[in-house]
């Protein structure tokens, strides 16, 4: 039996993001908060790299531009948990789940396509704001001219947009398996209360280059630099075989992030409890 | 064929208990107590092909959790259930493109968006191909008269106009059997009117099957041919509306106004209202005859009106309710044993 098709994803995607357009005052909120952390990070370097010129491989200006794409999928992948939680706890996930569809496939593309809107939003404010404190980021290859500085900045971007749909994946779906343990203990905010800490201080903050050696070996072995030091880092220190092995490994973690998400609503469904009306 | 059966269904709650006394969450952290609640205790019942059925009982009665269950949303604790000859579970997805529901208290349309965009949402997670599903919008906008705000978005829409976009969208799939939890709830007297005319076209043109929870004795006497009354649990009653009305006939509501004061007692029946010259009386007919109590009242001076109504279903049901045992339940209202009311007796003049 089929469940679901390809057209049925994209239409929801679609559907989930003209929501979200319908009303473009809904993401004020998030553009002054994003744009008052990027000025505070930047004042923040500003004295951090008084009489440094580079720490840890990164310029003040590379830090700047890491900063400003590190935090888009913070602001803009970042309620997925809350959504599906709420879904969860007030019993519409039982009425979602009664349709001829893969729940979690379909639940993927609604949220994200609602989700790439705000992303979208964010990106264009923080190229905005960037320009504005610090100039351009960094050339994807210094000291390239013509066609080959082109193609550097369009591989550039291409691997920028790309791993940004991969953070903005990967996070979909290691939250909504923490979102799904509501199937068991309906309080798991304590789940994704740590989930958002980690992820904040493994490679959104910082560069992982900024930690402690051991601390930065580790981290390459966790999800978390994969959410949003990825993308980041391929915007501000460009390079081909990096951002292919970032890209990869992005994949790769995606793929475990899946089957997680997938047993966990495996199993959970089947304990599905939604007494009442 | 029957199109839904349910046999021996029951379902059972895992909750957790939380001790009373000091430190009382610690405690139910570290040693967790739980209580097992049936919600519903084996349930049996068949539903024809085609049928309108209502499915009623009092809140936490197990009425949308036997829905759920025939939905393949909730595993069943024990017993069996088909519908369309499918196992809710087992082939929950399969069953899903065959069955339509509407549920008053929740949406399937998007809030900011107009029903256009929502109705292609549904075409498309239902499979229908885009010719296909014109076709069939264009039906229901004709026969639901959705055309003056099929491009307004949804949170501009009156609740009224809300369910109707609700209902249109549960058939657009053209569903064999249609689950309709309380689809009138909130809605004023013209718009309910309206949306249980809807319901009982859409089974009689689309020969849909529907199964149908609500506390509107309306919605269950303009819509619905058979009621199965559901109470802690158990099925209490199974019958047609025409029998379950027939529980109510046995008891009238005598009017009467007179032209100047009279006696308004009778021997062996008091009015439960009165004022000088008009009474109401609550009469048992099988504690008494009506044609007695009517010419009892009328040799009691010179009559300006009399009326005689039936004891509303809406009575009869809060009767079953309120029950406190299922076999009092099924006996309310019939005269058989634990129902409450004697046999006839003669009304002296």
């Amino acid at each position: 039996m089929r469940s679901g098709s390809l057209r049925t994803y994209s239409i929801a995607a679609s559907t989930s993001m003209r929501e979200r357009l319908a009303y473009p005052g809904n993401f004020a909120g998030s553009m002054f908060t994003y744009a008052l952390f990027v000025f505070i990070f930047s004042r923040v370097w500003a004295g951090a790299y008084a009489g440094a010129t580079e720490i840890a491989g990164y310029t003040m200006r590379m830090a700047v531009w890491y900063f400003i794409i590190a935090e888009i999928p913070s602001f803009g992948f970042g309620r997925f948990f809350w959504t599906l939680s709420r879904d969860m706890k007030s019993g519409q996930v039982a009425y979602l789940l009664a349709r001829p569809y893969d729940f979690v496939s379909y639940n993927y593309a609604e949220k994200l396509g609602g989700s790439l809107a705000e992303a979208g939003v964010i990106l264009a404010e923080g190229i905005a704001v960037g320009l504005l404190l610090v100039g351009l980021p960094p050339a994807a290859a210094p000291g390239a001219a013509g066609l080959a500085s082109a193609l550097s900045e369009a591989g550039r971007l291409g691997f920028l947009v790309v791993s940004l749909l991969l953070a903005g994946t990967l996070n979909y779906f290691l939250q909504a398996a923490l979102a799904m343990t509501a199937f068991w203990p309906e309080e798991n905010e304590a789940f994704f209360w740590i989930f958002q800490k980690l992820t904040l201080v493994v490679g959104t903050l910082i560069p992982i280059e900024f930690l402690p050696r051991w601390a930065a070996r580790l981290a390459v072995w966790t999800p978390f630099p994969y959410l949003s030091y990825a993308p980041a880092r391929i915007a501000v220190a460009f390079s081909l075989p990096e951002a292919l092995s970032l890209v990869a490994r992005q994949s790769l973690w995606i793929f475990a992030a899946v089957f997680l998400a997938r047993a966990v609503f495996s199993f959970g469904s089947r304990r599905l409890s939604v007494n009442g009306g | 064929m029957a199109a839904i059966v349910a046999d021996r269904l029951s379902k059972t709650f895992s909750t957790r208990v939380r001790p009373a006394g000091r430190l009382s969450a610690l405690r139910s952290f570290l040693r967790p107590e739980n209580r097992d609640v049936e919600a519903v205790k084996g349930v049996s019942f068949e539903v024809g092909e085609g049928e309108v059925v209502a499915f009623l009982g009092p809140n936490g009665a197990g009425k949308s959790t036997t829905i759920k269950m025939l939905m393949g949303i909730l595993r069943p604790s024990g017993g069996s259930a088909s519908v369309l000859g499918l196992d809710p579970v087992r082939d929950r997805l399969e069953l899903s493109r065959c069955v339509g529901a509407v549920f008053g208290q929740k949406s399937q349309l998007w809030f900011h968006l107009p029903p256009s965009d929502s109705f292609r949402l549904l075409g498309a997670i239902y499979e229908i191909d885009d010719d296909d599903r014109k076709w069939r919008e264009a039906e229901l906008i004709e026969r639901f008269g959705l055309a003056p705000f099929w491009d307004v978005p949804v949170r501009k829409l009156s609740l009224g106009e809300r369910i109707r976009c609700e209902i249109a969208a549960s058939l657009l799939p053209a569903p064999l059997v249609l689950f309709l939890d309380e689809p009138t709830i909130g809605l004023d007297v013209v718009a309910k009117r309206e949306i249980r005319q809807l319901l009982a076209d859409a089974a009689r043109i689309d020969d849909t099957t529907v199964f149908m929870t609500s506390h509107d004795m309306g919605d269950i006497e303009k819509v619905c041919k058979r009621a199965i009354i559901i109470h802690h649990g158990e099925v209490v009653v199974d019958e047609t509306m025409k029998d379950l009305r027939h529980r109510a006939l046995s008891k009238k509501y005598v009017g009467v106004r007179y032209a100047s004061p009279v006696n308004l007692d009778l021997p062996s029946l008091s009015p439960v209202k009165r004022t000088a010259v008009a009474a109401s009386y609550e009469v048992d007919t099988r504690e008494h005859s009506l044609a007695e109590v009517v010419r009892a009242l009328a040799a009691k001076g010179e009559l300006e009106d009399i009326t005689v109504e039936d004891e509303p279903l809406e009575n009869v049901i809060a009767g079953i309710y309120s029950a406190r045992t299922g076999a009092e339940a099924q006996a309310f209202g019939t005269g058989l044993p634990g129902a409450g009311r004697a046999a006839p007796e003669a009304l002296g003049a």
